[in-house]
């Protein structure tokens, strides 16, 4: 285990004790140096991977060990970056900050542990970790009085997930004779039924799918980051994504790997990831809050990085391995990149609030008053999340669909179907991203105002995201030479290095250059290149003086804040368009004056629908209420029952030990 | 076409000739302004309909005399009720007859006068920010008018998502070929909440600009109020003024008003084919559209001079003779081309799935506030004062009125496209039986008389209401033009529909906005 | 409704053929009754001609039956008794008709667009050509092609529905090179129609400043050139005299199309002015 990964431990653990003595400034940056250690660890780990470390305690009589794999380093570095600037920053309330702080701590010491430990015990407690730590970010801030409710939701859902995990992995554990080690786990795939196989891989798609948001979960997402704070989206969609991801991924492509029942897994799993993107597209679009948009756009980045896991698994069925090593590492690829852009536009909803103590996606003008370094920092990450070249998530995305389209390699037409479809289905997801990047950076941060009625975005914020915005182009650029970092894990799981064959000098290639190519290297030389033309064509223009004239309202002076875009009118033609799926409302009230010709008001109303809301949520919610208020009977206050449950629990005692 | 026009000519009774005599036709009473809110209470449950108010100060003196001017039921004379307010504020009537509330607004603006209980107290003729340093239409000279432009009023838009509505400002100088007017929208992308349009940029003071004039130079000034509607303004001029002076035109003079009025129609109802056409995207449509109305523009043109047949009439008939005798064959040839048109027209499921239930006016709602001419026509009102009101030579040239009912876009589009056939057959029935004898007879009316004229112009009737001072000059014309109804209508068609199909919707009514600002 | 088949517009189109006229790219073809029927105006009735040698002394019918006092009677001392200024005539005919000796008669002329509002006043001698090179380079800027924006400063329509017509296939302005635009943004010309309200004034002075230089303007029917019968009173100017530079007046009630095709090639110099002193050059 390398000795960085060590001290970044230490340190959070220094962090957490610093945080619950309320020294939170001091926390802090203990935490932020540990999450700078704990890049650096993974970085120079790269690409063996570390080596296996045996810790001093044991658990049921199972020894503790850890041991990192190098996609999981992969996704630990990247997920890191912006958790440690969010640490730095911190919430941007005030008080909730030593909570938050111990919460963040607690957060990034249970995914090391996900991450990094090798049995079933000890992973589901550094997996209970990292949910506590998570539901505490975000209790903290409580930014509306619905906070606690939509976070203890998330925890009851969290908890039904994490009891998903524990019979996936004990269902694994019995196949290979009850070793709850994870290394027994590699060949528990052969040991199982064909349907055993797909009952674990669903358990887990469940478990892990709670985290990563995917059917029907998406739908809570929105509900405890809208409640939190940017800085608490960054660590969950960062460190805490890529964790579960890494988690269903070790568990779908290490342990369960070949064998009858993989081809049906894959058309399952390939299908949720689809479904899953474009719901979580064309609600992310609707939001006008920032932390819900972005918070339904990181379902929907985990969902695409699952559609590839899912076609990895199809092509390993069929014997692929180079497609589906291919498929695994755009998966890693795209969760990385998304890690850090994610990272960055929350970031920059953290800087809008503190300024204007609004999350509200509205025209405000930021950038006419921000340096350069929110400008290009956010744009850039608005481009890789919208998958606009040169950025990574341009990257990611292109080959995600260069992996999909290869889907005619497989040998039946249900699976060439599948993967046509997928890619049909992410097509569509992508367009509907990019609608939303555009629309949370065109109206979010471009959008006009002649006085700006706010301070401008804080210095720490503007720093941190074009920290981010520069590690996304950096990663984009340099993707050729990086790529060697997953080099080993391919090799390892596939036998093949999928990543070496990705590229071809500076280009980009679908493991073969007769299919396509990319570069964002060469693009990044280039684009600059081509807007020297306007510019020439520009500076050649001006025969006469420029004289600027009003914004041009059919002669009138209007108020451009009256009349600007807003969030909803940007998106309200997607919702009139696939109201099958929104369901929107839009209710108008009037109030009149003497008749109804007269109007003196509106009020006005609307909404979209849940799709599993009202199908799946509601109804179980009410059955655990109902079933609760059953439970309330045991706790009448009355002594006398509690005297005869207590005589009747004595009684079972009793006949138990007896009997 | 059966009879011939002798016979049809001898079977009329003398007094219906040609005449639109404000004694005979018209019945005048004095209302107490206490007793103002119940009369129209009761008048409007026996089913009248009241059309307009306007005031005026007879004998040039600053004391006002309200005059509302009610439809008792179809096919009786308009009634006059004359009321002095005095120092009183009026009743608004706007509770029990709401299209009087654009009436009194205007009152308020230009006479100065208040009425109490207005539902929507604010100006109405006059932008937000437009006054005066005493009311414009008190007789004398023209006062300066002092303007600061200020925020429209629209309705408070209130709830949680407020924020979210976004208000789109149009025009007053608007994409294309177009008359000023700004709309103003808030709208939610597609859906359109709530639609304000501000008319009146082209408030020229036109019934002001009469004041002092002879009445027998105003038919040049009533031309010039609302451009494609010149014959039928003129035209309700010269019968206001010919009811001040009793005066009866004679019978070749009454056929060929008729001619014209329907030439007007012709031209307007073609134009009108045209730009809905274009608003549905229908390429050839719309240029085989506009071509129709351009051939009956230079029709207009040989017949008459003018493109938009002014020039020609003046109370006591007309100033000279049109040239008919070049036009029947070019009428033919438009006739022959109209007919496949508008059956194409009626037959373009991408033309009509645009124009089926857009817009859609109830027909109550045409009653109440007072769509007028095709509008209420496709609503299902069957109205037309051509007929239940008759003038001119209409009595002797049987005249078929189109009627639909299901209210919408399209309904109006087959209103007008019944009326240009039925326009064509009145054309060909004057030139066939057109009688022969003098254009014009002399028409003085006296001193201190007042007189109403009416017309069914080819957006709806219109009124002037005429008053001679005692030097036999104009001392006060009151218009009531058709789109002042229509747009008053329109908006509430627009309330709750969608931003695709507001310029469909806008171009099936058929609005000008020069006869409705004047 | 019988259920039909939807018709077929294109060929329905194509069955009519062309109906442009070819006006006036048959330059040859000098002002007159040839003329009119080459761009459809038969029968139109122009401006009223004036011949002040048949003018009565003391007479004043003309004058008392123009509404829009374009015929004043000067005071007594002038060179000319009878004034007339083409530029406030709304084309009634009024005076044609009050005349007792022919003075005023008909006349077809409707080609009065000119670059400067003297030419519109009747004079006896003709003036210099020296306004004409006025805006010679503006060739050289715009090629051949123009774009309008039109503004209605509260105008009765009548100018709007000839402007409409410019684009229906008889006239196919575009064929000339001459496009409306929405925006004044990408314009070279405004268009102005009507005697300015209040309320327009406005907007017209906010579509002037939207306008990228060079910049032109272009007062359309006699309302825009003076105001008219319509201009003054309380809520309106007189047309674009004090509130825009001019660079073609066209005076009409309303202008013809071919009259404002006239006007707008004018002003590219593509076509050469006709009127003079208040009267066509030939006359």
């Amino acid at each position: 285990m390398p000795t960085a990964l060590i001290i970044a431990f230490w340190l959070w653990v220094a962090g957490l004790a610093l945080a619950l003595a309320r020294a939170s400034r001091a926390a802090r940056w203990v935490i932020a140096v540990g999450a700078g250690a704990g890049i650096w660890g993974a970085a120079i780990a790269l690409p063996q991977g570390g080596s296996a470390t045996t810790l001093p305690i044991a658990l049921a009589d199972q020894v503790v060990r850890l041991r990192y794999a190098p996609e999981g380093l992969w996704l630990l570095g990247f997920g890191l970056l912006p958790a440690g600037l969010a640490v730095a920053l911190s919430t941007p309330i005030r008080g909730a900050r030593p909570v938050w702080v111990a919460g963040a701590a607690l957060s990034l010491i249970g995914a090391l542990g996900v991450f990094g430990l090798q049995d079933t015990y000890s992973f589901l407690i550094a997996w209970e970790l990292m949910s506590i730590g998570s539901a505490a970010l975000i209790l903290s801030e409580r930014t509306t009085v619905q906070a606690g409710r939509c976070t203890l939701y998330m925890l009851a859902l969290l908890e039904a997930g994490a009891i998903g995990i524990l019979l996936a992995l004990l269902l694994l554990a019995r196949s290979v004779g009850g070793s709850v080690d994870f290394a027994g786990y590699t060949v528990a795939g052969d040991a199982l039924s064909s349907g055993g196989r797909i009952a674990v891989g669903l358990l887990a798609l469940f478990g892990f799918g709670a985290k990563l948001g995917l059917l029907p979960f998406y739908e809570w997402f929105p509900g405890s980051y809208g409640n939190g704070s940017g800085a608490s989206g960054a660590i969950l969609s960062g460190v805490v994504l890529n964790a579960a991801f890494f988690g269903l991924a070790r568990l779908l492509t290490d342990w369960l790997a070949g064998g009858s029942g993989a081809f049906g897994l894959g058309v399952l799993i390939t299908a949720v990831g689809v479904v899953t993107s474009i719901l979580a597209a064309l609600y992310a679009f609707q939001q006008d809050d920032w932390r819900r948009l972005l918070a339904f756009s990181s379902a929907e980045n985990a969902a695409i990085a699952v559609t590839c896991l899912g076609a990895s698994l199809l092509f390993r069925a069929d014997g692929l391995s180079a497609l589906a090593g291919l498929a695994w590492t755009v998966a890693v690829l795209h969760l990385s990149g998304h890690a850090l852009a994610k990272g960055g536009m929350f970031i920059c909803a953290d800087g809008v609030f503190a300024s204007s103590g609004s999350y509200r996606l509205a025209q405000r003008g930021w950038l006419r008053t921000a340096s350069m370094a929110l400008a290009v920092g956010a744009l850039f990450a608005a481009m890789s999340l919208a998958a606009m070249p040169p950025q990574i998530g341009f990257v990611t995305e292109w080959f995600t669909f260069q992996t999909v389209f290869q889907g005619f390699h497989l040998a039946t037409i249900g699976g060439r179907l599948t993967l046509a479809l997928a890619g049909a289905g992410l097509a569509l997801t992508a367009a509907v991203a990019f609608a939303t990047f555009i629309k949370a950076f065109g109206i979010g941060l471009l959008g006009d105002e002649h006085e700006p009625a706010h301070p401008r975005v804080g210095w720490g914020y503007e720093i941190a995201v074009l920290v981010l915005g520069v590690a996304i182009l950096t990663t984009a650029v340099g993707l050729p030479v990086w790529l060697h970092g997953l080099g080993m894990a391919s090799l390892a799981q596939f036998g093949v290095d999928a990543p070496k064959a990705m590229a071809s000098g500076w280009i980009l290639v679908p493991l073969t250059d007769t299919f396509a190519f990319i570069s964002p290297s060469l693009l990044a030389i280039v684009m600059p290149l081509l807007a020297v033309l306007p510019l020439l064509l520009l500076a050649n223009g001006r025969r006469y003086a420029v004289r600027r004239a009003r914004v041009w309202y059919g002669g009138m002076r209007e108020d451009p804040r009256r009349s600007s875009t807003t969030s909803l009118t940007f998106s309200n033609a997607m919702r009139t368009f696939y109201s099958f799926i929104y369901r929107p409302t839009l209710d108008t009230a009037r109030e009149h004056r003497a008749t109804n010709y007269f109007i003196r008001k509106l009020e006005v109303e609307h909404d979209v629908a849940d799709v599993f809301g009202p199908i799946l949520f509601t109804p179980l919610r009410r059955a655990v209420w109902r079933f609760a208020g059953w439970l309330r009977a045991l706790q009448s206050g009355d002594l006398n029952l509690y005297l005869g449950l207590i005589g009747g629990l004595l009684v079972i005692i009793l006949a138990l030990t007896l009997g | 076409m059966s009879e011939s026009p002798e016979a049809t000519g001898s079977a009329m009774s003398p007094q219906h000739l040609h005449t639109s005599g404000f004694a005979a036709r018209v019945q005048g009473e004095d209302v107490a302004l206490a007793d103002l809110e119940q009369r129209c209470r009761t008048a409007v449950s026996s089913g009248a309909r009241t059309q307009f108010v306007y005031a005026w100060y007879p004998g040039r003196l600053e004391d006002p005399e309200l005059r509302y001017v009610l439809h008792p039921r179809s096919g009786q004379p308009p009634q006059v009720w004359r009321c002095r307010p005095g120092a009183e504020s009026p009743p608004s009537l706007a509770a029990i007859a709401p299209l009087l509330s654009w009436y009194e607004r205007e009152i308020t603006d230009l006479c100065g006068i208040r009425f109490r209980n207005e539902p929507q107290p604010l100006p109405h003729v006059l932008l937000p920010g437009a006054r005066f340093e005493r009311p414009p239409l008190l007789p004398g000279p023209a006062p300066r008018l002092i303007y600061t432009p200020d925020d429209l009023d629209l309705p408070e838009i209130s709830g949680p998502r407020a924020a979210d509505v976004q208000l789109l400002p149009f025009g007053p100088i608007r994409a294309g070929v177009l008359e000023s007017a700004q709309f103003k929208f808030f709208y939610i992308g597609e859906a359109i909440l709530h639609y304000h349009p501000q008319l009146f940029f082209k408030h020229r003071g036109m019934e002001k600009r009469f004041e002092g004039v002879l009445p027998s130079l105003g038919a040049v000034l009533a031309e010039r109020v609302s451009g494609v509607g010149s014959v039928a303004h003129a035209l309700a001029y010269c019968q206001a003024v010919e009811a001040a002076a009793e005066c009866i035109v004679p019978r070749r003079a009454a056929w060929l008003r008729v001619l014209l009025a329907e030439l007007e129609r012709l031209y307007n109802h073609l134009h009108y084919l045209g730009h809905l056409s274009h608003t549905t995207t229908l390429k050839v449509g719309e240029a085989q559209g506009l071509y129709l109305e351009e051939l009956a523009k230079q029709i207009n043109c040989i017949a008459t001079g003018s493109r938009l047949l002014r020039g020609l009439l003046t109370p006591g008939g007309l100033r000279r003779e049109p040239r008919l005798t070049e036009i029947a064959p070019l009428l033919r040839r438009l006739g022959k081309e109209l007919e496949p048109y508008t059956a194409m027209l009626e037959s373009t499921t991408s033309h009509l799935d645009r124009l089926i239930s857009t817009g859609e006016l109830a027909r109550q709602l045409a009653f109440d506030q007072g769509a007028t001419g095709p509008v209420e026509r496709a609503s299902g009102v069957d109205r037309d004062c051509r007929r239940d009101q008759p003038y001119g030579a209409y009595p002797e040239l049987s005249l078929r009125v189109a009627l639909r009912k299901s209210c919408d876009a399209h309904a109006r589009q087959q209103v007008r496209i019944d009326e240009i056939g039925y326009s064509i057959e009145l054309i060909n029935r004057v030139l066939e039986g057109l009688p022969a004898g003098s254009l014009r007879v002399k028409c003085e009316p006296p001193p201190d008389s007042e007189g109403l004229g009416w017309t069914e112009s080819p957006r709806g009737t219109l009124y002037y209401a005429v008053h001679l001072d005692s030097e036999r000059a104009l001392a006060r014309v009151k218009i009531k033009s058709p789109s002042f109804s229509n747009w008053r209508v329109f908006a509430y068609t627009v309330h709750d529909s969608n931003m695709m199909d507001y310029a469909i919707n806008e171009a099936s009514f058929g609005l000008t906005v020069a006869g409705c600002d004047r | 409704m019988p259920h039909k088949m939807t018709p077929f517009w294109t060929l329905y189109g194509l069955r009519h053929g062309k109906a442009t006229v070819p006006w006036p790219r048959g330059a040859s073809i000098a002002p007159g009754a040839e003329e009119d029927a080459a761009c459809g105006q038969i029968g139109f009735l122009g401006m009223p001609r004036f011949d002040p040698d048949r003018c009565q002394e003391g007479c004043r019918e003309c004058a008392e039956a123009c509404l829009p006092a374009a015929i004043s009677i000067a005071p007594p001392a002038s060179a000319e008794r009878v004034k007339v200024d083409y530029g406030r005539c709304v084309v009634c005919q009024m005076c044609i008709e009050s005349c007792p000796t022919g003075a005023f008669t008909p006349s077809a002329d409707w080609a009065f667009a000119v670059r400067r509002r003297e030419d519109l006043l009747w004079a006896r001698a003709a003036l210099s050509e020296d306004g004409v090179a006025l805006r010679r380079g503006i060739r050289r800027v715009f090629g051949r092609s123009l774009h309008v924006r039109h503004v209605d400063a509260g105008s009765c329509n009548g100018c709007e529905s000839e402007l409409q017509a410019l684009g229906n296939p008889y006239y196919n302005l575009h064929r000339l090179g001459v496009f409306f635009t929405p925006s004044p943004r990408f314009a070279d010309l405004l268009l102005v129609t009507g005697p300015v309200t209040y309320a327009m004034h406005g907007p017209l002075k906010e579509a002037y400043e939207a306008l990228p230089e060079p910049r032109f303007v272009m007062a359309v029917g006699t309302c825009a050139v003076s105001g008219g019968t319509n201009g003054g009173g309380y809520a309106c100017g007189n047309g674009l005299e004090g509130v825009l530079p001019v660079d073609v007046y066209l005076p009409g009630c309303p202008p013809n199309p071919p009259a404002i095709i006239h006007a707008l090639l004018m002003l590219l110099d593509r076509m050469p002015q006709r009127v003079r002193a208040g009267r066509q050059a030939e006359s």
